[in-house]
């Protein structure tokens, strides 16, 4: 008999690979469902929702950058450096500001030979108090310009949300409540999840290395190189951080973050991140904030139901409708949905009933009524599910006969849970009645 | 874990050079993990591609954090553990995964492994399907048991008797031929 150890090697040392035409075929139709989702809807998810301007995660990276800055600059660091300049002051003086352009710049590089990494990204900013956010990212061009290929626009007055993408020829408008609003408006107003983050950031030490020149400016430079930074993606990384404040008008004009990680095989991963041209203070035209389509770009709109119990309970009613019971799981239901009218099975009845429904239908139709509820379902259990209210579902079991059964439960205090009913009404009941009513579910 | 965390964030981008680094970097492991848990190519294939098609539809869904790696195993597990109870029941319903059609006569022709990986299979495919899960997980896709606990949502300590009492018949049943 083998040892343990010898044959736990042996299994580890199964390899199966796939062959040239396997992988052909494999990746044909990963990347051609990778193309077809990007020509179909591309709505933001819930959770990209309450970060409107955070659409892209590279300028999620500058606006938590830029949050830097503001929180560097003196939430609770107020003091003055013995130069004069009170970084609690710089902070003030920007909360004042009622609209502020800036541009930012990131570049990654790995030193690995055996896997070489370069990513540059770049964007412009323009925050307004009054009319919401553009935010234009792209990569830099070859001789010094840049190349947008993303532009997104948040109208908090309007209440709607524009994507555009220009490789792929194309735009989404979202139309928001005023939940979704709230929820983008807390995230870029520090008071989302960032600020936890970033409130950390501010505790750091800092020192002033002096003043210099900018532009022919005078500035003061501050540097924190904490190695309790906050970053994402690295694993304890030499900091170091820099901010350029005007000496005249106590505003920052400059702020670097560097970051390098040495790996474990002795190669070094870097990133930078620079936010430079700052325009404080700028006159700002409604007219800017209207984002212009270019022609020939297919539209998808896009209106998000309330994230909400309702919103879950429309959605459960049209899986009744649509397939005549409910779904197995909810926080894939959607993407299952999707799939099976991307792929229909014209032998299942799940398949011939939506293929029935969808006739005539046009794809906006499709995306908004027809499924729409559907996406909401998917979202408002993703959403318990992140947010840890302890949620659970058991449309395995649970039909829509069943009025005394528990479909759906998530909590809403210490001692009480809310209940969706198999027939589809609703209670919130104590956790001791939850335990009776789930202890009487079918196994 | 950087390259994985810079190809998640580029992915989430909507960067298709970040899925097909994706796809290179785990398209393998994903057919190894799926062939140790249902020991037939043409199914591993569809598993495998599956977990792809969902993935690359995911981008504005799919959640920035945790192990890219373990995700995609842990689908390519959910994919199995439906397959396999779609083996068992008809006629195909929602929520079973939905089977592409497979273009594939010759499955065996199109996956590359040697003749002690297929033993391995052929063995593990023996065991029943908890214990099966287990070892694929702890040892092809180097998943820790408290982990693989709560992705079954059994204790940890069922874990260890499931992997011990497979790893035992695995050694059984190979003992000699290998």
């Amino acid at each position: 008999m083998r040892p343990a150890d010898q044959i736990e090697n042996i299994i580890k040392k199964m390899s199966f690979k796939a062959g040239p035409e396997m992988d052909k075929d494999l990746w044909a139709k990963t990347s051609k469902a990778r193309n077809e989702f990007n020509k179909t809807i591309l709505a933001p998810s819930q959770h990209n929702i309450g970060r409107i301007i955070m659409r892209s995660p590279i300028t999620k990276l500058a606006i938590a950058a830029v949050v830097i800055i503001a929180c560097l600059i003196g939430v609770s660091l107020w003091r003055t450096t013995g130069s004069g300049i009170a970084l609690a002051d710089v902070l003030a003086r920007i909360e004042k500001i009622k609209a502020f352009r800036y541009k930012w710049s990131m570049k990654m590089t790995s030193e690995d030979p055996n896997k070489p990494y370069n990513f540059e990204g770049c964007a412009t900013e323009l925050i307004s108090q009054e009319y919401g956010s553009i935010t234009k990212s792209g990569e830099p061009g070859p001789n010094g310009g840049e190349s947008t290929f993303e532009e997104h626009y948040f109208s908090p007055q309007k209440k709607t949300r524009i994507d555009i993408w220009h490789k792929q020829k194309r735009y989404s408008k979202a139309e928001l409540d005023d939940v979704h609003v709230e929820q983008i408006q807390k995230s870029s107003n520090n008071r989302g999840d960032p600020l936890a983050y970033l409130k950390e950031i501010v505790e750091r030490k800092y020192k002033s290395l002096g003043r210099a020149t900018i532009d022919g400016n005078e500035v003061e430079v501050f540097q924190t190189t904490d190695p309790n930074y906050p970053t994402v993606g690295f694993k304890n990384p030499q900091v170091d951080v820099r901010i350029w404040v005007d000496v005249k008008t106590r505003l920052p004009v400059r702020y670097e973050q560097k970051l390098t990680e040495q790996t474990g095989d002795g190669n070094r991963f870097s990133q930078q991140i620079v936010m430079y041209d700052f325009q404080w203070d700028v006159p700002v035209d409604a007219a800017e904030f209207e984002p212009p389509i270019p022609d020939g770009y297919t539209v998808t709109v896009i209106k998000l139901p309330p994230n909400n119990e309702e919103t879950a309970i429309q959605g459960l009613k049209q899986c009744v409708e649509l397939f005549g019971k409910y779904p197995e799981r909810i926080t894939d239901v959607y993407q299952r949905v999707k799939l099976l009218l991307s792929e229909p099975r014209g032998d299942t009845l799940p398949a011939e009933r939506l293929q029935e429904e969808i006739k005539g239908l046009t794809e906006d139709e499709i995306k908004n009524k027809l499924l729409m509820p559907i996406r909401g379902l998917e979202r408002f259990g993703c959403r318990l599910k992140w947010d840890n209210k302890d949620p659970a579902y058991y449309g395995k079991t649970v039909t829509p006969k069943d009025a005394d059964k528990v479909l759906a439960r998530w909590k809403v205090s210490d001692s009480e849970y809310r209940v969706i009913y198999g027939d589809l009404h609703a209670e919130t009941v104590t956790k001791e009645k939850l335990a009776e009513l789930e202890k009487a579910l079918p196994k | 874990m950087i390259e994985d965390e810079l190809l998640k964030w580029k992915f989430k981008s909507g960067s298709k050079d970040a899925l097909q680094r994706i796809y290179e970097k785990y398209r393998d492991y994903l057919l190894t993990l799926a062939m140790a848990l249902v020991n037939d190519a043409s199914l591993a294939e569809d598993i495998v591609h599956d977990v792809f098609v969902t993935f690359a539809q995911s981008s504005d869904t799919f959640k920035l954090r945790g192990s890219l790696k373990g995700y995609l195993a842990t689908c390519a597990v959910n994919r199995c553990r439906d397959q396999i109870r779609a083996s068992k029941r008809q006629p195909l319903s929602l929520d079973e995964d939905i089977p592409m059609k497979s273009v594939f006569n010759l499955p065996d022709t199109r996956m590359i492994s040697d003749e002690q990986s297929r033993q391995i299979a052929d063995a593990m495919a023996q065991l029943p399907y908890e214990q099966r899960e287990v070892i694929a997980l702890h040892l092809n896709a180097a998943m820790k048991l408290r982990h693989i606990a709560r992705l079954q949502n059994v204790p940890a300590s069922t874990i260890k008797g499931r992997y011990q009492y497979g790893l035992q018949k695995l050694r059984s049943a190979l003992n000699g031929r290998l």
